[in-house]
């Protein structure tokens, strides 16, 4: 029977992280902000959780946890501050190119040392444009913005191949639309020796769909933060005689605010479970980033026209949650890149189309038709 | 996490598409452009009945809660039957609507009597239920059937509207109201039963799609009902609170109503797609973007729907969920439909195809049990404690 329920252990790492959130995160948002970067206390303090290692697998010292995992975990820290959760996350989507192309040999040689070296960061770049060039074995080009303010590796993921970079990296700061915790900048590559370089495109396409998962996971916390905020204020607001959010075309907003918000959530959840069910997933990820990007762009600014002029203050932290938004859909080649996948999808369906939640294209249809 | 089917309602699943390919949707069809609903005496619903279908969900005990399917089960059973034709779903023999009030406020005696011939049908029956009027649909606090009480009974006046399957029912479940002033608290229900006096002037509605089953609007002139046939008894309305508390399990019917939704949306989504592949559509890409637009939207849907019913199968509160499945479903399938005859095109504008009667079809499930609107009231007092307009 369809069952949403979450194992113990993962009810128990939500209510970790989300306090961990709540504690730590949420009030330094501003700080971090300022600052580009989180506090040493607050990264230590995430070291104990082990964020940084929790998809690692086991055999390289990490959790060895899923893609289910990783969703609860983001939409948790992104809830918290969603620049932060990147500055905690020193490998992010990284780990998926390096295990899915090139499995635990390459985890040993480039991801590891990142989560030894304080402070560094791995990048994740979809390039399907491309910017970045390969020349013999040596990458030029630029890359307008990056959500960090360094880059120790970068990845370069391409429809059907992945490489690696490490050297000649420069990185010019720039300040940013959103998720200035984690640091913006330009990147220049200037004649980076590809240090390793992998050609499949089902491991680009897998990548890719865990890459989006991550940043829809972060998008999911945001939004729902946004939500929350906004629907306790307008309970306490008072205009024209009763709290705002009692005027119906404000209640009406915040219940399909709501509704956007678990909508994208349970997309998220799906998609994970299938791939940690080893399901047919590509689509199913590209869908649920689309989701949580769009409604991400109808609950954000709508949390901030709730707050009304107040929203636009940066007194309020709304403000900051539509720019990190924002930010973070402009991702992995963005909506558009996502929804070609989504779309392409159907190119390939002959009879019915799969719903998701059961498997009822391989099963059922098979079975009937 | 995980979101199979097991085996047994798998087989159900395989079971209800077999005869929804087979005889729901060449029924619907029919019906549709026949343009009146399927008779009551036709071989099909007789053929139901040997099925073994056309059963309440009662067990027969002496319990409120109904056994059987849980909620989950019921949502993807009804997703499935309405993919293939949500209109002759509904005009499926059965207890239909007036079941849950009989199961949750009925007495022993009543549950018997009018879900009794419903265990094993000996032939196709039906049940229905009557609270909207004229003049009160949403506002179901407004309804003005009056409700007097004679000797040994009750009188009933006033009008009803849309009742589905009401001019062949066994019997009606209809509310009326002892004091309009008094609000939901004035209201009382009655099984009103076929051939009452001072029941009548039955008019099947002309509507816009559905037209496998009939809306009936009807009139009750001093019509005089048992005291027997008050459900409940009138203790049950003593106490408000358990009359309302009773009224509330109306909430478990809202994610299959919103299933019964997606499954129409993917009805419209699978035949687009299959005329885009058919007619050389589907290499365009903006096509294929719409059309993804709109599977992703029923699949939230669908998810929307399963956790509302995990909640009802765990009887925790669900009153947010449920509305939360039952407010975004109709319009992603709506969407799906009209979507679908956009790809259609002008072989959409002839009218006779399936997409352009799932166009015509899906509009209704926005408004059937709780408009949109009336599911985001309830959704807003849940979240923002929105204050009800008039005690209900
Ligand atoms: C196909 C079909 C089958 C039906 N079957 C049955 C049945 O079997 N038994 C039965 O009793 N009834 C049945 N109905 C009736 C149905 O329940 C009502 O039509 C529905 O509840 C809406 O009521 P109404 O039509 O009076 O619209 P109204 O209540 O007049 O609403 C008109 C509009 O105003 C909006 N509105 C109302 N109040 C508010 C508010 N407070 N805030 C914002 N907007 C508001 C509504 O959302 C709607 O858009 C059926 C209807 C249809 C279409």
């Amino acid at each position: 029977m369809p069952d949403f329920t979450l194992s113990p252990d993962l009810v128990l790492l939500q209510e970790t992280v989300r306090s961990f959130a709540a504690q730590e995160l949420r009030p330094r948002e501003r700080a971090a902000e300022a600052a580009r970067g989180i506090d040493g206390g607050v990264a230590s303090a995430c070291e104990t959780i082990g964020l940084a290692r929790l998809e690692l697998p086991e055999s390289l010292g990490g959790a060895g946890l899923g893609a289910l995992a990783g969703a609860i975990v983001r939409e948790e820290l992104g809830a918290g501050d969603a620049g932060a959760a990147l500055a905690l996350d020193p490998l992010g989507p990284v780990l998926y190119a390096l295990r899915d192309f090139g499995g635990e040999d390459a985890l040993r040689a480039f991801a590891l040392p990142v989560l030894e070296a304080a402070g560094a960061r791995a990048i994740l770049v979809f390039d399907a444009m491309p910017r970045i060039h390969t020349e013999g074995r040596r990458a030029h080009g630029t890359l307008p913005w990056v959500p960090a303010d360094r880059a120790d590796l970068l990845v370069v993921l391409e429809r059907e191949r992945a490489y690696v970079l490490r050297d000649s990296i420069a990185c010019e700061p720039v300040r940013g639309t959103g998720l200035r915790a984690a640091g913006a900048s330009a990147l220049r590559i200037e004649g980076s020796p590809v240090l390793a370089e992998w050609v499949s495109t089902p491991c680009a396409r897998r990548t890719l769909a865990h890459a989006r998962l991550h940043a829809a996971a972060l998008l999911v916390g945001v939004m729902r933060q946004a939500a929350e905020f906004s629907r306790r204020y307008a309970r306490d607001r008072v205009a024209f005689g009763r709290p705002i959010a009692h005027h119906q075309a404000l209640a009406f907003l915040i219940t399909d605010m709501a509704a956007a918000v678990d909508a994208a959530r349970l997309l998220v959840w799906e998609a994970a479970w299938r791939l940690d069910s080893g399901l047919a997933a590509d689509e199913a990820c590209a869908s649920a980033f689309v989701e949580c990007a769009e409604a991400s762009m109808f609950v954000a600014p709508n949390a901030l026209q709730i707050l009304g002029g107040h929203g636009f203050m940066q007194d309020h932290p709304v403000e900051k949650y539509l720019r990190d938004a924002r930010a973070l859909g402009l991702l992995l080649g963005g909506i558009d890149a996502a929804r070609d996948d989504a779309e392409r999808d159907l190119l390939g369906i002959a009879g019915p189309v799969d719903l998701g939640g059961d498997d009822p294209q391989g099963e059922l249809h098979a079975a009937s038709s | 996490m995980d979101l199979r089917l097991d085996a047994g309602l798998r087989t159900r699943v395989l079971r209800v598409r077999a005869l929804g390919r087979e005889r729901m949707r060449p029924l619907g069809l029919e019906a549709d452009r026949l343009g009146r609903p399927i008779p009551a005496d036709h071989p099909f619903f007789a053929e139901l009945v040997r099925l073994g279908l056309g059963r309440t969900r009662w067990s027969g005990e002496d319990a409120a809660e109904p056994g059987g399917f849980g909620a989950r089960a019921v949502v993807v059973l009804a997703e499935e039957m309405a993919y293939w034709d949500r209109g002759v779903a509904v005009a499926f023999p059965g207890p239909g609507l007036g079941e849950a009030p009989l199961l949750s406020l009925g007495t022993a005696e009543q549950r018997e009597r009018f879900l009794g011939p419903f265990r094993t049908p000996d032939r196709p029956r039906w049940g229905a239920l009557a609270m909207t009027e004229p003049g009160a649909g949403s506002d179901v606090a407004g309804i003005r059937t009056a409700a007097h009480r004679e000797a040994g009974g009750w009188v009933l006046s006033g009008a009803k509207s849309f009742a589905a399957n009401a001019s062949r029912a066994d019997w009606i479940v209809v509310f009326a109201t002892v004091d309009p002033g008094l609000g939901r608290d004035g209201h009382r229900a009655f099984v009103v039963e076929r051939g009452a006096p001072g029941l009548g002037d039955f008019h099947v509605e002309h509507k816009m799609g559905l037209k496998a089953y009939e809306s009936t609007s009807f009139t009750l002139r001093d019509c005089c009902v048992p005291d027997a046939n008050l459900l409940g008894g009138e203790s049950a309305y003593d106490r408000r609170a358990g009359f309302k508390g009773a009224m509330r399990s109306f909430n478990a019917t809202r994610p299959a109503i919103a299933a019964m939704a997606v499954g129409m949306g993917r009805a419209a989504l699978d035949e687009s797609h299959a005329f885009a592949r058919a007619n050389g559509l589907l290499g365009r890409p903006r096509i294929r973007d719409r059309l993804a637009n709109v599977r992703r939207r029923l699949r939230a849907a669908r998810l929307l729907c399963w956790r509302a019913a995990q909640l009802a199968d765990e009887r925790r509160p669900n009153a947010l969920e449920a509305s939360m499945a039952k407010a975004v479903a109709p319009a992603a399938a709506f969407d799906a439909a009209m979507l679908g005859m956009e790809i259609l095109g002008e072989v959409g504008g002839r009218g006779d195809s399936l997409v352009e009667k799932l166009f015509r079809d899906a509009k209704a499930m926005d408004i059937v049990e709780g408009t949109g609107q009336i599911q985001r009231i309830v959704m807003a007092r849940q979240l923002v404690d929105l204050p009800r307009d008039r005690e209900g």
